[in-house]
Order: structure tokens, then sequence, then C-alpha cells
């Protein structure tokens, strides 16, 4: 089961602030500065949990992964958007 | 294999003479890895299945393991030799070939390098060193639960702790050894070892496990047995590297508590015979029989791969008084145990001229040199291409390493080849595939079942789709159904096949419920008009109607997931029971898909046409031949993908799976009936 969880990052020095950025770019859609929004498997989650512990540093810095519910029973109005239009995808595959 | 008695292995357990004993020596050219000997206590199945037919799955627990040793596995492996001189000479340190290069051996008694640590901080779950600590000015919060520090109350060998004391007294230098890769000749197994805490000549095996410890029923701690075998076998390994081992010790990292496991001869009586039966296990070759209603299987990470409940229930019931009756399929309740559902989605890449690039984890799509789409690898379990469409060497590279099959198609969907990972080293399997091709009962016993399974599912396709299904039809089908299970060679087979095919298609339009027309030739004064879904008989090499033209492109796709699924399971695609040996031709895929055609490809076209996934415009009509375009093309393959992540009750197991599942189940049933373990091969025919 997928669920949604809204990943943001505080980090203060700009060499992790980019390994952060890099490391969820390869779990989810960036939305704005700092805000990923990730579809997560539990194993997905454990593994990039794992790598931003890595990452960051753990007194100076902070993630929050807040869980946004299954990604399976999505409610339409679940993210709601003001000014640039915001859009979620899903499909049983993707083409191109 | 038992090489000799109880008594004298239990000696060269405990000892470290044992080296002397040149006969055990040679008799061993393989190690047996401790984490083997875990697994083999856990369940032999999943020992036979990881380290026989080398299948392997990642499970929560398994990946949350991983991530628990992370800090452990990047010890640099090593421990000082014991300074003892009669023992010295005993020392048979297995240094890891790749990375540790011999000549490190030499530093062992030199001042070791500071460690760099890779990252800032780390995070407070592991478990914190002493020495890195005071080297770092860090005060890690887990001190009180930190296991090198602490001992817990709960210690069952008093007598043993009041002697280590004494000695961390004399010399209180502990030295903490991680990833440490020991072997040892006398029981030919080799291990490495999470965490040693050595003083002076008495070492102590610190292994970590992520869960949490047995709670026996006093409320004291405890550990499971196949924990309690691996930690016995490391302490055996010390010992035979010249170390005094008085305990070991589990750490589990859930609830950062430590058991110490004593060493008693109950104990070590269980792991020499542990490592006995293992050993001939291994060389039997013959799978053990799935645990019997065991609440290990739930968390079991291979759950997917063995399936227990379904096997047995398959398995023949032999009867021990009457030798003559009939084998029959056994009562097993299948347990609803539900494993994890493969996330991950296929990516088709249609449009011509895209370049696929990777970044990271991301394949970055391309077309004229602009970026756009990102496609997360992670996400994907599958890539086809249609036509034209360059894909870098890196990308393949990345793709094989996480497991991701490559499909390759022509742009009008011929299905040519696939680019696969090594895959699975489960040659066995594939030893009796060839074995059992070459008996030609065996091959027309499968093939009939297979043909009837394919029958059977057209008429069902028929009586749910049709909008009114000639009687004469469907009795016709299930006579047919019927006479091929008598069908006394492949060629009838083959006719009977036909005969029915022939049927089913002549009704094939009843079922089709868009009316519409499609032009022939645009703009020539030739062209005409006429029904596009007009549905006269299967044709095909160039499909000449658009019903034809997506049958085609539907059994292409139908034929690309069979053999990916031949090919994860460990069989080869080529070598086909029913469908002969034909160069280039994936003969065993296409007899695994025969009772799919109806299920999959001939349902997703009807879908297809008659949800208006795909209309008249969709279609380029160039002389005879007919060919999707590039957008019909997406809208069938979104039709596809919605079918094959529908969900279908298994017949026989009664649980609903998609049908991307079933194909895979289906195919590792055909490979349990290919080694003999279950009787029949279950041909899907749905209800």
């Amino acid at each position: 089961m997928r669920r949604i969880y809204l990943i943001t990052y505080d980090v203060c020095d700009p060499k992790r602030l980019r390994h952060t950025f890099r490391c969820l770019r390869n779990w989810g859609d960036h939305l704005q500065y700092s805000v990923f929004e990730c579809q997560l498997t539990d194993t997905d989650l454990l593994r990039c949990k794992a790598e931003l512990a890595e990452i960051i540093h753990h007194k100076e810095d902070q993630v929050l992964v807040i869980d946004l519910g299954p990604a399976a029973s999505r409610r339409e109005d679940l993210v709601e958007a003001i000014g640039q239009p915001y859009s979620a995808m899903a499909a049983p595959c993707l083409v191109i | 294999m038992i090489r000799s008695t109880d008594h004298e292995l239990h000696d060269s357990l405990s000892v470290s003479e044992s080296t002397d004993d040149s006969q055990y020596t040679e008799r061993f050219t393989d190690y047996l890895p401790v984490r083997m000997i875990n697994e083999f206590v856990y369940c032999p199945r999943l020992f036979y299945l990881m380290h026989v037919e080398g299948q392997f799955a990642d499970s929560y627990e398994t990946i949350d393991g991983g991530i628990v040793h992370r800090r452990v596995d990047s010890g640099n492996g090593h421990l000082p030799a014991v300074n003892d001189p009669a023992r010295g000479e005993d020392l048979c340190f297995a240094v890891e070939e790749l990375d540790d290069p011999p000549a490190d051996a030499l530093m062992d008694q030199l001042p070791q390098p500071k460690r760099k640590r890779r990252k800032h901080i780390q995070p407070p779950t592991l478990f914190g060193d002493p020495k890195d600590e005071s080297e770092d000015n860090i005060s890690s919060p887990v001190d009180d639960s930190s296991p090198n520090l602490s001992r817990p109350p709960s210690k069952e060998h008093g007598a043993e702790t009041a002697i280590d004391r004494e000695k961390e007294d004399e010399t209180p230098a502990i030295i903490h050894a991680r990833s440490v890769t020991l072997s040892s000749d006398a029981l030919g197994v080799i291990g490495k070892l999470d965490l040693v805490e050595a003083t002076g000549d008495v070492a102590t095996p610190v292994d970590y496990k992520r869960g949490r410890p047995k709670k026996m029923s006093d409320g004291s701690l405890d550990a499971w047995p196949p924990e309690k075998v691996q930690i016995a076998l490391q302490a055996a390994l010390l010992r035979d590297n010249g170390y005094r081992v008085n305990e070991g010790v589990l750490y589990f990292n859930t609830t950062r508590q430590r058991v110490v496991v004593g060493l008693d001869s109950e104990l070590e009586k269980q792991t020499v015979k542990a490592i006995q039966n293992a050993r001939q296990l291994f060389e039997s070759r013959q799978i053990p029989a799935p645990l019997n209603d065991s609440p290990k299987c739930a968390k079991c990470s291979l759950l997917k791969i063995c399936l227990p409940d379904e096997t047995r229930s398959l398995m023949p019931v032999i009867h021990e008084h009457d030798a003559n009756a009939q084998p029959t399929p056994s009562d097993v309740d299948i347990r609803p145990m539900i494993t994890a559902r493969d996330e991950r989605r296929p990516l088709y890449l249609n449009q011509q001229g895209l370049m696929i690039g990777k970044k990271d984890d991301l394949l970055i799509v391309k077309e004229d040199r602009k970026v756009i789409q990102q496609v997360r690898l992670r996400e994907i379990n599958q890539l086809s291409l249609f036509g034209n469409i360059q894909l870098s060497t890196q990308a393949v590279q990345h793709l094989l390493q996480m497991n991701i099959p490559v499909a390759y198609f022509t742009r009008r969907g011929w299905f040519y080849g696939t680019t696969q990972p090594l895959g699975v080293k489960n040659i066995l399997v594939r030893r009796e595939q060839f074995r059992k091709a070459d008996d030609l009962i065996t091959c027309l016993r499968l093939a009939r079942e297979l043909v009837r399974g394919k029958i059977r599912n057209s008429r069902t396709l028929l009586m749910r789709n049709h909008v009114e299904p000639p009687r004469t039809v469907l009795a016709e089908l299930k006579r047919l159904s019927e006479r091929v299970l008598k069908a006394d060679s492949l060629a009838s087979l083959l006719g009977l096949e036909g005969t029915a095919a022939r049927i089913y298609f002549s009704q094939f339009t009843g079922m089709l419920k868009v009316k519409c027309d499609i032009e022939t030739d645009p703009g020539s004064a030739l062209s005409e008009r006429r029904a596009a879904f007009d549905f006269r008989g299967r044709n095909r090499r160039p499909p000449r109607d658009p019903v034809n033209a997506l049958l085609s492109l539907a059994y292409s796709l139908l034929t690309k997931d069979c053999t990916i699924a031949a090919t994860i399971v460990g069989l080869d695609p080529y070598l086909g029971f029913y469908h002969q040996v034909k160069p280039g031709k994936p003969a065993l895929a296409l007899d695994l898909m025969e009772p799919f055609r109806p299920l999959i490809a001939e349902s997703v076209v009807l879908t297809a046409i008659n949800n208006r996934m795909v209309t008249p415009e969709h279609f380029i009509v160039a002389g005879k031949s007919v060919v999707l375009s590039d957008a019909g093309r997406k809208g069938f393959l979104m039709a596809y993908e919605q079918r094959m992540d529908a969900l279908v009750t298994h017949p026989l197991f009664g649980y609903r799976v998609s049908y991307r599942r079933l194909l895979e189940i289906q195919t590792r049933l055909l490979g349990r009936w290919l080694t003999g373990e279950i009787g029949e091969y279950p041909v899907f025919i749905t209800r």
C-alpha cells in the first residue's frame, strides 16, 4: 500500500541542502522549495528516511515527514492550490 | 556427508586443535556462510530457495535489517591476532578479497588511522562507540542502552561475568572490531561477525538484530533459536581462531536490548546438527516441503516465491496403506496471507525520437534535447520501448542493476526481444524443463490442459460479453474442451485448437458494442467506408482490420509479460512443451499464455473498443494493412495495464490477485510441477 507523504526540510548548509534535494528527487515530486510530495510504500519510506538520516546534520537540520493517508483512497480535495495550479496524476502505467 | 560421530564434531567445535586435522580441511572446498545456517534453522525451505536456487526478495524486515547493519558493516574488519604464540599459527583470517588487500593483515598491530566518518552525526538508533565519541566529542543520547557499555541485569552466567570483569580490570583496553570475517576449516563455515569485543584473548561476538527479543513466560528475555545457533557458530569461529569465548551477545535494535546467550553443550549439539543437515540438504538438491501452517510464513520475505500453502494444497497425498490408490490433492486451507503488492508500474515509451538518459535514480526523457519528463526508477517494474527510442548504456546498466527488464518492440508492436538482468541462479528448474521437454507424453499431458484452459476461458468470455451467445457455439466449445483431453498427439491437439478458435472468433463481433465506420484510403478516389470494428476472422502479418491490429498488439504485450515471468522464475522462455521450438520464438511464453489469451488479451481489446479508449481515428490504413497511431497505442497500453492491474479470484486458492501477479504465480507453479513437487499443473480456468 502506498501512502502519500509530504516531506519538507530545513537544511542550513548549501551542500547538504543540495544532497537532500537530490535524494528526495528520487522519491517524489518537487512541489515547492523544500517541499516534496512522495507516494511511498512502507519499505520506500524506510529507505528514504535512512538516506536522509545519512545526509543531514542531526543537530542543525530538520526534515519533517507528514503522512497524508493512503494513496489509493486519496480525496479530491486533499491538496488545494491558491495561485499556480496543482495536479495529481494516477494511472495504471506510464506511457510517454 | 555426515562426517563423523557427534562426539568428535563436538570436540572440534570447541577447541582450536581441529585445524590440524587435514582430513576435514580437504573435504570442504566451499564454506557455508553462518547466515545460511541461521536461515536453515528458521526454515529449511527458505535455506533451499535462497542458497540452492539463488532466489531472494526484499521485505520490510530485510531492508530494515540492512539499515541496522549499515554502521556495523562500515567497520574495517580488523581483529588483532591473539597474543599467544602457540595459537598464532592456527589463525585463519579470511580476509575479504575485494575490500581488503592482504597487506592489511600486517597493519593489525599498528595504530589504526582514525576512521573517516561519512556524515556528521549518526542517527541515535545505532550504538555509540566510546572510542569514537571521545575523538569526536559527541555525547550520544543512547549511552545507557549501548551494547558496548552496559550489561543487562538479566545475565545468566554470573560466574563468568566475574571472570570477565577480572580480565577487564587487568587489561582495561577492550577492542571493538566490526565486520570481522572469519572462517573455520574444521566446521567448513565462514561468517562475518558484526562486532567482536575482545579483551586479551577473551572475545565476545555481538550480533545485531533488527527485531525484538523473545519474551519468556517469566518476563526474562531470550533469543530466538536461529539466532542462538548463529551466535554459537560465531563463537565457534572465534574459538577456532584462537580466542576464548564465554558467551555470545545478541543486540536487538528495536528495543535496544542486549541478550546474552550462554554457550552450553545443548546449543553446541544443536549447532553441529544444523550444519550437518544444512550441508546434506545443500547437496541433496531436493527442495524440502513447506512448513505446515507455521506462523513464520507470514513474516517471511520469500513468501511470494515459496507459496507454502498453495504448494501444500497441490502436493499429492501418498496413501501408505493402499499402494494402488491414486494420489489425491490434499485438503489444505490456504491462509489469506497477503504478500505485499508490487506497487511499481510498467513504463512504456511510445513517442518516436525520444532520448532516454539517467541521472541518480531518475530516467530523464528528452525530446529534441529538452527534458520532457523524469521518471523515478523505483516506481517502475519494466520498461518497454516501441520503435526508434534511444536508451543510454548508463540507463540500461542502472535498470538491470535495479532488476528492471527492458522489452523491445518495433513501432508497430512486434515484440522482438528483452534485456534482462543475469537473473536467478536457479539452474535446477531449467534442467528439469529440458528433461521434461524431451518426453512427449509429458508434453502432451501439459498441452492438453493448456488447450482445454484456453477453450474454456474463451467460452467464459463469450458468455460474459456476447449480446446473445448462440447455444450451439457454447455447446460445441464445451464439447471440444472435453475432447482435447483425449487428443493422442500434438498435431491432433493443434487441429482441435484451430477448430475451437474458428468457432470462437466467428462470434467475436457479437462482443463489440461500438458501431462506427472507418475510411479505407482517405483522400483517394477508391476510398470506401466500412464498419471499423467489423471482425470476420483472425488475420495477421500484417493485420488487415482494426480489431486484428489490436489483437496482434495485445498478444505481443502478453508474450512480453509471459517471457518476463518465465525468466523471473528461472525457466527458459524458448523451450516450450506445446509450441514447437523455432528460433526466436519464445515457445514457453506462448505455452504459458494460452489460457490467458481470452482473459487478458482479447478482453482488453473488447474493453478498449467498447469503452472508446481506441476509436477509428486512431488507425492508419495503408493499403491492406492497418496500424495504430502513436496516440491510439497509448490508449491501448493504458487499457492493457488496467487489465493487468485488475483483481481476479484464484479458483483454487480463493484469494484475489492482480493478473500480473497471477501470471507469476502460475509460472512458479509450472516450475514446481517440472521439479515434481506438485503432481498436476493447475491451468488457470476462471469461473
